[in-house]
C-alpha cells in the first residue's frame, strides 16, 4: 500500500514562499491562511545575527493527534496515509486545532488577517463560505477539498484532489515526469530549488525513502509521538524554541 | 415537611434580592443578546479567537460552569449519596444549581461550536472512542439526563426511593467521569506543556468542588436575604457550621494547588510553561485571583465570622471570581505560545475576548440567573426530605 | 485562442458607469477611485467543465517565466511554471502564482474613462465618466495633432516602465516618437531601475547591458546587494540554480553575500558581510588588492609580470612596463594610482567589515574558479554607484570570468522576422526636420546641463517640468510606470501631473490614474498577446510569447493596440504606418517568420508553433573564453578561435577591445565628467574609492529594498501577497520598518509601535520591527506599500518611502540614489 510522504531539504530551501502561494492558488486559501507556511526565526545579534526558516505543510502524521481527539471522526486518515477533514462531519469544536502540535489547522470563520475581508468582496452562497472568481473546479467536502463551508476546520490535504488520481503504485510524484505532473502537490510541483520531494514512504526504493536514508531525514517533535510523514533534510531541522521578543 | 411555616422576619430583604436578581437577569439577557448579536451577523469571525489561539472566553466559561455544576452535585451528593443528612436542607438548591450551571456551560459551548446541531447525529453515529472530547460529551450528557431526572424526582418529593437513590448515585458517578474526561481533554496535551499532566483531572476535581461550595456560599445566602435566620434550622446549621469548614479546607487545598502549579511553572525550563507562568503570575488578574480571590477568603474563613452570611457572601463571591479568572488563565494560558507561526507571531499571543464573546457569556449567565430565579420562585428549592 | 473584444456592450458600459458612480458616491473627499462592490457574475462565463491549459509568460517581473494558465469554465484558477520554458522549467517564484488574483482584482478599471473634475490633487475626486474607445482615441489624437500643427510635438511624452527588446509592449514604442516627432517618446524608467550596473559594464567591458550568468557552472559567487534569493532576476531560475549549486552539484558552490541587513540570501549564503551602506566599492577594491598582492589573479586572462614574479606589494607602485596585459587594459595604472593602498585594514575602517573576513573572502574568490562577482542596486544606488560597480566588475576580470564557462557574458537577441512596416518609410519632413529635432529631452538625458551619460532620467521630469527647464510638457502618456509614486522626491512628479494632460493606461487604479485626464485601461497579462525576448539570462537567444487565456474581463485594450489605435489617427504618414502595423497579433505573426530560417531547439519554426510552446530558443551562447583564448561556436562546439578584432567587435566593444580598468568610454567625456563630479583627474575613469554623498541630516541610513513578494509594483493590492510580504519580520499586514534594538532602546520604541521617519523632505509613518537583522546605523523599510491612491487593499496601507527619499542621482549613470538618504526616527 502506498503511504504518501514528503521530504523537504532545508539545504536547498530558499524560503521564497512559492510553496505557500502555489498552495493558496491551488486550494483557494484566504490571505494569510497558509495551509503551507514558511516560518522565519531570528536569533543572536549584530553583526552576526542568525536567520533561519522552516517550510511547514501538514505533517500527515502516522499517529495524528488531531484525528485521535476528533469527537466525530471528521478527521480521518486515508488508506494512503493522508490526513483529511470530512467537512460533512466536522462540528467545528476546534479540538483538533488545539491538539495539532504543528499548528497547521484553520477554522473557516476567523477574523481576516487583513481588511477588507476577501470573503465580503467575493461572497459565497450555500455551502461555500466565499466564492472568488479564481476558484478552482475541485470541490469535495467529504475530503476537505475546495472552499470550506462555514463552521468547519480545514487543513493541507497533500493536494488530495491531485495525488488521489495518480496511477496506483507510483513511487514518486515529481514535476520532472510529464505524465505525472498533474498529480503532484502544488507546493512540490512549483518548488524552484527542488527542495521538496513527494513519494511513497513504504516503497524502499522511492526517492523519498532513499533521501531519508542517505541524508538522515528527521521528523519534527518526535517526543509528541505523532510520527510525521514529512521528513526534513539538511541544516538544523529543528525549530527554535520560543523566546520572549 | 419541616419547612419554616412562619414568615421570616426579613422577608423584605429576600424579595429585594430576588427582585434585584430578576433585574440583573433581564438586563443581562438584553445586554447579552445585544452584544452577542454579532454572532448572527458576522459569525465566529466576530470572535477574537483564531488559529493562533483557538479556544477563548466561551470555552473557559464552559469549563467554569460545568465544573461548578460538578461541584454542586458533589455537595448535593454529600446528603444524597453519602448519607450526610446535615446537607439535605441545601441539597435541592444544589441540584437545581447544578442543572442551571450545566445549562449555562452548554449554552456557552454551543454558541462557540461551528455546527452544534450537526453534533446531534455525527457524534452518536461515529463513535469516536479515541477522543476525550467524545467521552466528555457522553458523560456530561449522561450526567445531564440523570441530573434532570434526579431533580424531577426530588421535585416530586421522591428523595429516597430506590430509584431516586440510584439516579443520585449514577449522576454522581457520571459527573466524576465527566469532569475527569474534561480534565483529560487538557491534561493529555503533551504538545502543550502548560496543560499537560496526569494530575489535571484531580485538579479539576478539587477546583470543581470549591466552585460548587463557593456558589453555595454566595447564592444560598442571597436566596435567604443574606440572613441565616431566614433559613430553616437545618439549612442554617449546614450553612453556618459544616459548609464553611469544608469550604475553607477545599479553598486551602486549591491555594496549595495554585501555588504549586505556579512554582513548578516558574522553575521549569520549558518555555511554553515557564514564560506563560511568568506572564500570568505577573499579571494583575493573577495577583487578584490569588490574594483577593483566594487567600483573603481563606483568612476570612479562619475567623469566627465564617459562620455569618455576610462573610460567606463576600468569600463565596471572591472565590467565584478567582475561579473564573483561573479557568480563563488556564484555558488561554495553554495556547499563549504560538505554535509553528515563526515571525508571523513571535511574541506571546495577544488575546482579549471580543464583545461577541463577552456577550455570549453574559447571555448564558443571564439565562442561568433567570432559570435559577424561576426555580427559586416556583420549585420550592428549600424543600428537604422529611426527617 | 480568444481574441480581445473591442466592443462596448451595454453590460460593459453599465459596469464602467457603475464603478464610476460608486467612486463618486464613496469617494467625496477621499479621492477613492473605485467603488467597494462585490464582483460576481462579471466573471461568470459559459460552462463546459473542460480545463484548458494556455501557454503564456508571467508579467510580474522582467524575468518572463513561461507559464501554464489553467482555465475551467471560463475561470482562470491556476498558474504553474511551464515545463516547456527554459527559465521556468515547470517552476515559479512566489509571485508567479498570484496571477489569478491580478486578473480578478476587483478594483480593475472596467473601461475607458475621462475626467470631469478639472481640479487635480490627492483629495480631488476625478469624477471619471465612461467613454467609448473611439472617443478616447480621438481625444488623444486631436491633442497630439494640434501640438504637431503648432510645432510643439516635443511637448508630448510617453513614459514606460516594463519593456524589453524589439517589440517592448507588443508593439515597438520607439517609432511612435520618431514618426510623430518627440524626443520624449519614449522615456524609459531604467534610471530608477538599475542603470548603475549598465553604466558600470559599459565603462569597463563596453557592453551597455545587464549580464548573462552561468551560475550552474560557477564554483564561487560573490554577490553585492543583488538579493539573489528575494529580488534578483530571474528570481525563479536563480532559485533553481541555488538548489543545484548548493546541493546537487559537486563540488558545492560557495557563496559570500554582501548587504546592509540580514535577509534570505545573506542567511542562506556561507558568509554574510553586513556592510555599511554605499561602501561596497571599498570592499571590492580591498578584495582586488588582496588578489593582486597574493598573486591570485588569472594570468591567462589578465596577463603577468614579464618575469613571472609578483611585484604587487602594498603601498608600492610597479613599473608599468613590467606587466604584460592580455585581455585587460590599465592594470598597472590602476594599481599605482588607486589599488596599492586599498588594504583590507583600510577597507575595514570604511565598510565596518573586519579585515580578516575581507582577506578570507578575497582568497576564496581568488582561488576558486570559475567565480562570479555580481552586484545590483544595493551597490550602485549611491552617488559613487558606477565606481562601486566598476570595482566589483573588475573582480570578474581579475579572475578571468568574462565569457568563461561558469562566468558571465551578455545576451543574444532572437531571430525575429521584420516588423510589418519599417518606420523609416513613413517619416515626413516634420518627423525628419521639425522643431522637435532641436529640443533636448525633458529629462535632460544626454545633455550637458543634465546627465550626459545617462540612459534615461525619468526622476528628473517632474522637477524639470515644474521649473519649465528645458520646457513644459503638454501631454503625457504612461505605460507600466507610476513615477509620481516611485521616483525619489515623488511629490515633484505629482505636482507636475497637475499641469499636464495625463493619459493613464494601468488596468488598476494608481496615483497616476488619480491625476489622469484619460484612463485607457490596459489588459492584464493573462488577457493579452505580447512577445518578449528574454531578459539577460544565459546568453543564448530566447523569445517567449504571451497568449490570452481568457477574453478581457472588461472593456479594456492591450496597450500595444491602444498605441496603434492612437497612431492610426495621427495625421500624415504616421497614421499610415500604424494602419500597416494593424495590431499586436499582426506584429507577432511577422516576428515569428524569422523562426522559419532559424527553428528553435524545441522545434518552433512559425507562429502556430510559438503559440503552442510559448517560446522559441536556440542554444548555445555562441562565444566562450577558455583560459585566455576566445572561441566562437561553429555549430558543433566552440572551435573557431577569435581574433582580437573579432573579440572587440562581438564581445568587448571598448576602445582597446579589452576589459578596461581605465575606462576609455569615460575618457571620451572627460571634461564633462570632471566638471560634473569634481573627481580627481588622475583616477576619475578607473574604479576608485569615493565616499558616498549621504543626503539629509538624520543618523540612520534609510534603505528601502525590494522584497520577494514585490511583483514589480503589482502585488500592492493583492491581499494574498500582502499577508506574505515580509516573512523574516512578520510583515503580513504591511511593510515594517526594521530597527536595531540599540536604536529602538534609545528612542523608546518597541516592535509594533508606530514611528515617524524624518528626512529633509518630510516625514512618513511606519510600524516598527525591532530586530537584530539590521545594522545599528541603518533603518530598513521595503518599498511597495504606502499608496495614497489605489485599490481597496493597497490604498493607505503602509509607508510611502519615496516621499522622503531625496532626489540625488549618480552623475555618471543617472541612477537614482534610493539608498543614500539619512533619516531620524522617533516614536509617533
Amino acid at each position: 500500500m502506498t503511504k504518501w510522504g514528503m521530504v523537504i531539504d532545508l539545504d536547498k530551501c530558499t524560503g521564497c514562499q512559492a510553496c505557500s502561494t502555489a498552495c493558496q492558488m491551488e486550494n483557494n486559501r484566504l490571505p494569510g491562511e497558509n495551509y503551507q507556511d514558511v516560518l522565519y526565526y531570528t536569533d543572536r545579534s549584530q553583526p552576526t545575527p542568525k536567520l533561519v526558516w522552516f517550510p511547514r505543510p501538514c505533517m500527515h502524521c502516522e499517529e495524528p493527534s488531531c484525528m485521535h481527539v476528533c469527537p466525530t471522526k471528521a478527521t480521518f486518515k486515508t488508506e494512503e496515509g493522508v490526513v483529511l477533514v470530512d467537512w460533512n462531519k466536522c462540528i467545528g469544536c476546534k479540538y483538533c486545532m488545539i491538539a495539532c502540535p504543528y499548528g497547521v489547522r484553520f477554522y473557516t470563520d476567523e477574523k481576516p488577517v487583513i481588511e477588507p475581508n476577501v470573503k465580503d468582496v467575493f461572497p459565497g452562497t450555500g455551502d461555500l463560505s466565499w466564492n472568488p472568481p479564481y476558484k478552482g473546479p475541485q470541490q469535495d467536502n467529504a475530503h476537505g477539498v475546495g472552499i470550506q463551508p462555514h463552521g468547519v476546520v480545514s487543513k493541507c490535504t497533500f493536494c488530495y484532489h491531485k495525488i488521489s488520481k495518480a496511477p496506483k503504485g507510483t513511487s514518486d510524484l515529481s514535476n520532472e515526469d510529464p505524465a505525472l505532473r498533474e498529480y503532484v502537490p502544488a507546493c512540490v510541483r512549483t518548488c524552484a530549488p527542488t527542495a521538496r520531494y513527494f513519494g511513497d514512504l513504504d516503497n524502499p526504493n522511492s526517492e523519498v525513502s532513499r533521501l531519508i536514508s542517505d541524508r538522515d531525514g528527521a521528523r519534527l517533535l518526535e517526543h509528541t509521538g505523532n510520527k510525521p510523514q514529512v521528513y526534513y533534510l539538511g541544516r538544523s531541522a529543528v525549530v527554535p524554541g520560543f523566546k520572549k521578543s | 415537611m419541616s419547612t419554616i411555616t412562619n414568615l421570616a422576619p426579613d422577608q423584605a430583604s429576600i424579595s429585594r434580592i430576588s427582585n434585584l436578581r430578576l433585574m440583573v437577569g433581564v438586563t443581562g439577557l438584553v445586554l447579552g443578546l445585544l452584544a452577542g448579536i454579532g454572532l448572527l451577523s458576522g459569525g465566529h469571525a466576530t470572535f477574537n479567537t483564531s488559529s493562533l489561539l483557538t479556544w477563548g472566553l466561551p470555552v473557559s466559561t464552559y469549563v467554569f460552569f460545568v465544573l461548578t455544576s460538578t461541584g454542586l452535585t458533589f455537595v448535593a451528593s454529600l446528603a444524597m449519596v453519602f448519607g450526610l443528612k446535615d446537607f439535605y436542607p441545601v441539597a435541592k438548591r444544589c441540584v437545581w444549581g447544578a442543572v442551571v450551571t450545566l445549562v449555562i456551560g452548554f449554552i456557552s459551548l454551543g454558541l462557540e461550536i461551528g455546527n452544534p446541531i450537526r453534533m446531534l447525529w455525527v457524534i452518536p453515529t461515529n463513535m469516536a472512542v479515541t477522543s476525550p472530547l467524545w467521552w466528555m460529551g457522553l458523560f456530561y450528557l449522561t450526567y445531564a439526563i440523570l441530573l434532570f431526572w434526579k431533580f424531577h424526582l426530588i421535585n416530586q418529593g421522591d428523595w429516597s426511593s430506590q430509584l431516586s437513590k440510584l439516579v443520585g448515585i449514577a449522576s454522581f458517578v457520571a459527573v466524576i467521569f465527566a469532569h475527569a474526561t474534561l480534565g483529560s481533554v487538557f491534561g493529555m496535551m503533551a504538545m502543550r506543556p502548560f496543560w499537560y499532566g496526569p494530575m489535571v483531572p484531580v485538579y479539576f476535581l478539587i477546583t470543581a468542588f470549591l466552585s460548587g461550595l463557593a456558589f453555595i456560599m454566595l447564592f444560598i445566602n442571597l436566596d435567604y436575604g443574606v440572613n441565616q435566620s431566614n433559613m430553616s434550622e437545618g439549612a442554617a446549621r449546614a450553612m453556618s457550621r459544616q459548609l464553611p469548614a469544608i469550604f475553607a479546607i477545599v479553598l486551602g487545598l486549591v491555594i496549595v494547588f495554585t501555588i504549586a502549579k505556579t512554582m513548578t511553572g516558574l522553575w521549569t525550563n520549558v518555555p511554553e510553561n515557564k514564560i506563560v507562568t511568568q506572564h500570568i503570575a505577573s499579571s494583575f488578574l493573577f495577583q487578584f485571583e490569588l490574594w483577593i480571590g483566594m487567600v483573603l477568603p481563606f483568612l476570612l474563613m479562619l475567623t469566627a465570622k465564617r459562620h455569618e452570611a455576610k462573610t460567606q457572601v463576600v468569600a463565596g463571591g471572591l472565590v467565584i471570581i478567582a475561579l473564573f479568572i483561573g479557568r480563563y488563565e488556564y484555558v488561554v494560558g495553554g495556547q499563549l505560545v504560538p505554535m509553528f507561526k515563526g515571525a508571523w507571531a513571535d511574541g506571546l499571543i495577544d488575546y482579549t475576548p471580543s464583545l461577541t464573546e463577552i456577550g455570549i457569556v453574559v447571555l448564558a449567565v443571564s439565562i442561568g440567573i433567570l432559570l435559577y430565579a424561576f426555580g427559586d420562585k416556583r420549585l420550592s428549592l428549600s424543600d428537604q426530605p422529611n426527617a | 485562442m480568444d481574441k480581445p473584444t473591442m466592443k462596448v456592450t451595454r453590460r460593459r458600459f453599465l459596469q464602467a458607469s457603475g464603478t464610476a458612480a460608486g467612486a463618486a458616491g464613496a469617494a467625496i473627499g477621499t479621492g477613492q477611485l473605485v467603488g467597494l462592490k462585490p464582483i460576481g457574475e462579471a466573471q461568470a462565463q459559459q460552462a463546459s467543465g473542460q480545463t484548458v491549459v494556455n501557454k503564456s509568460i508571467c508579467g510580474q517581473c522582467p524575468a518572463r517565466c513561461g507559464i501554464d494558465i489553467y482555465t475551467t469554465d471560463g475561470r482562470v484558477h491556476a498558474i504553474y511554471g511551464s515545463n516547456d520554458h527554459p527559465i521556468a522549467n515547470g517552476k515559479l517564484c512566489p509571485k508567479g502564482h498570484l496571477g489569478t488574483y491580478i486578473l480578478y482584482d476587483p478594483d480593475r478599471f472596467k473601461g475607458p474613462m475621462k475626467r470631469t473634475n478639472p481640479n487635480k490633487g490627492r483629495n480631488e475626486d476625478p469624477k471619471f465618466v465612461p467613454i467609448s474607445w473611439d472617443e478616447a482615441f480621438k481625444t488623444v489624437a486631436d491633442r497630439l495633432n494640434a501640438l504637431r500643427d503648432k510645432g510643439e510635438s516635443h511637448r508630448f511624452g510617453l513614459f514606460f516602465g516594463r519593456g524589453w527588446g524589439a517589440s517592448d509592449v507588443g508593439v515597438n514604442i520607439a517609432p511612435f516618437g520618431k514618426l510623430y516627432g518627440s524626443p520624449n517618446a519614449p522615456i524609459g524608467h531604467s534610471s530608477i531601475c538599475s542603470d548603475g550596473s549598465v553604466l558600470a559594464k559599459q565603462c569597463t567591458d563596453g557592453n551597455a547591458s545587464y549580464s548573462s550568468y552561468d551560475y550552474r557552472n560557477a564554483n564561487y559567487l560573490l554577490i553585492f546587494g543583488a538579493n539573489f534569493l528575494e529580488a534578483f532576476r530571474p528570481y525563479n531560475n536563480n532559485m533553481q540554480v541555488w538548489g543545484h549549486i548548493r546541493r546537487d552539484k559537486t563540488p558545492r558552490t560557495s557563496v559570500t553575500y554582501v548587504d546592509v541587513h540580514m535577509n534570505q540570501t545573506a542567511a542562506a549564503a556561507d558568509r554574510a558581510l553586513l556592510v555599511k551602506p554605499g561602501t561596497d566599492g571599498a570592499l571590492a577594491l580591498a578584495i582586488a588588492h588582496v588578489i593582486l598582492t597574493e598573486g591570485l589573479w588569472e594570468r591567462s586572462f589578465v596577463g603577468d609580470f614579464t618575469d613571472g614574479q609578483n611585484r604587487f606589494k602594498t603601498g608600492q607602485t610597479i613599473e608599468p612596463d613590467s606587466f604584460t596585459e592580455k585581455w585587460t587594459n590599465g592594470l598597472a595604472q590602476w594599481w599605482n594610482t588607486e589599488l596599492k593602498d586599498r588594504t583590507p585594514k583600510w577597507a575595514e575602517a570604511i565598510t565596518t567589515i573586519p579585515a580578516d573576513l575581507i582577506v578570507k573572502t578575497a582568497r576564496e574568490f581568488g582561488t576558486t574558479r570559475p567565480a562570479i562577482a555580481l552586484f545590483e542596486r544595493g551597490a550602485h544606488n549611491h552617488s559613487n554607484g558606477v565606481l562601486n560597480g566598476m570595482a566589483i566588475h573588475s573582480l570578474n576580470a581579475l579572475v578571468g570570468s568574462l565569457f568563461a564557462e561558469g562566468g558571465l557574458a551578455y545576451q543574444m537577441g532572437p531571430a525575429y522576422g521584420p516588423a510589418p512596416a519599417d518606420p523609416a518609410d513613413y517619416m515626413d519632413d516634420y518627423a525628419k526636420n521639425g522643431p522637435h529635432k532641436k529640443m533636448p529631452r525633458i529629462d535632460l538625458q544626454g545633455h550637458e546641463d543634465g546627465y550626459l551619460m545617462a540612459k534615461n532620467m525619468i526622476q528628473e521630469v517632474g522637477t524639470n517640468h515644474l521649473a519649465g527647464k528645458p520646457y513644459k510638457l503638454d501631454t503625457a502618456l504612461f505605460y507600466m510606470t507610476n513615477p509620481c509614486f516611485s521616483t525619489p522626491k515623488a511629490k515633484d512628479w505629482e505636482e507636475a501631473l497637475k499641469s499636464m494632460f495625463v493619459i493613464a493606461t494601468s488596468p488598476f487604479p494608481d496615483e497616476t490614474s488619480m491625476m489622469a485626464d484619460l484612463i485607457l485601461p490596459d489588459t492584464t497579462y493573462i488577457e493579452r498577446w505580447q512577445d518578449a525576448p528574454t531578459y539577460p539570462f544565459q546568453g543564448w537567444p530566447l523569445a517567449q510569447l504571451r497568449t490570452p487565456a481568457v477574453k478581457p474581463l472588461y472593456d479594456v485594450k492591450t496597450f500595444g493596440d491602444t498605441l496603434i489605435g492612437i497612431g492610426k489617427l495621427i495625421k500624415g504618414p504616421t497614421g499610415e504606418y500604424y494602419k500597416k502595423v494593424e495590431s499586436v497579433e499582426n506584429i507577432l505573426r511577422h516576428l515569428a517568420k524569422g523562426f522559419e530560417a532559424n527553428p528553435g531547439d524545441n522545434g518552433v519554426k512559425d507562429f502556430e508553433g510559438w503559440k503552442a510552446k510559448g517560446c522559441w530558443y536556440k542554444k548555445p551562447y555562441h562565444w566562450r573564453q577558455v583560459r585566455g583564448e576566445f572561441f566562437e561556436w561553429d555549430g558543433k562546439g566552440w572551435n573557431k578561435p577569435m581574433s582580437p578584432d573579432q573579440v572587440k567587435a562581438k564581445l568587448m566593444p571598448t576602445a582597446s577591445g579589452k576589459f578596461e580598468f581605465v575606462s576609455s568610454y569615460m575618457e571620451k567625456k572627460k571634461d564633462w565628467v570632471l566638471k560634473a563630479t569634481g573627481r580627481d583627474p588622475a583616477k576619475y575613469n578607473m574604479p576608485h574609492w569615493e565616499p558616498p554623498k549621504y543626503t539629509g541630516s538624520g543618523d540612520l541610513h534609510f534603505i528601502t529594498p525590494k522584497t520577494a513578494m514585490h511583483a514589480e509594483g503589482r502585488s500592492a493590492n493583492l491581499p494574498h501577497a500582502i499577508t506574505l510580504f515580509q516573512p523574516a519580520n512578520g510583515g503580513n499586514k504591511q511593510s515594517l520598518a526594521e530597527l536595531h534594538p540599540s536604536v529602538a532602546k534609545a528612542k523608546g520604541i518597541k516592535s509594533g509601535d508606530r514611528i515617524k521617519i524624518k528626512s529633509d523632505l518630510g516625514e512618513i509613518f511606519a510600524i516598527a520591527k525591532v530586530t537584530e537583522l539590521t545594522r545599528p546605523d541603518t533603518l530598513v523599510l521595503p518599498f511597495e506599500h504606502g499608496h495614497w491612491a489605489g485599490g481597496r487593499w493597497s490604498k493607505g496601507r503602509g509607508s510611502h518611502v519615496d516621499e522622503i527619499t531625496p532626489a540625488q542621482s549618480d552623475r555618471i549613470s543617472g541612477m537614482a540614489n534610493y539608498y543614500t538618504g539619512k533619516v531620524s526616527v522617533e516614536k509617533a
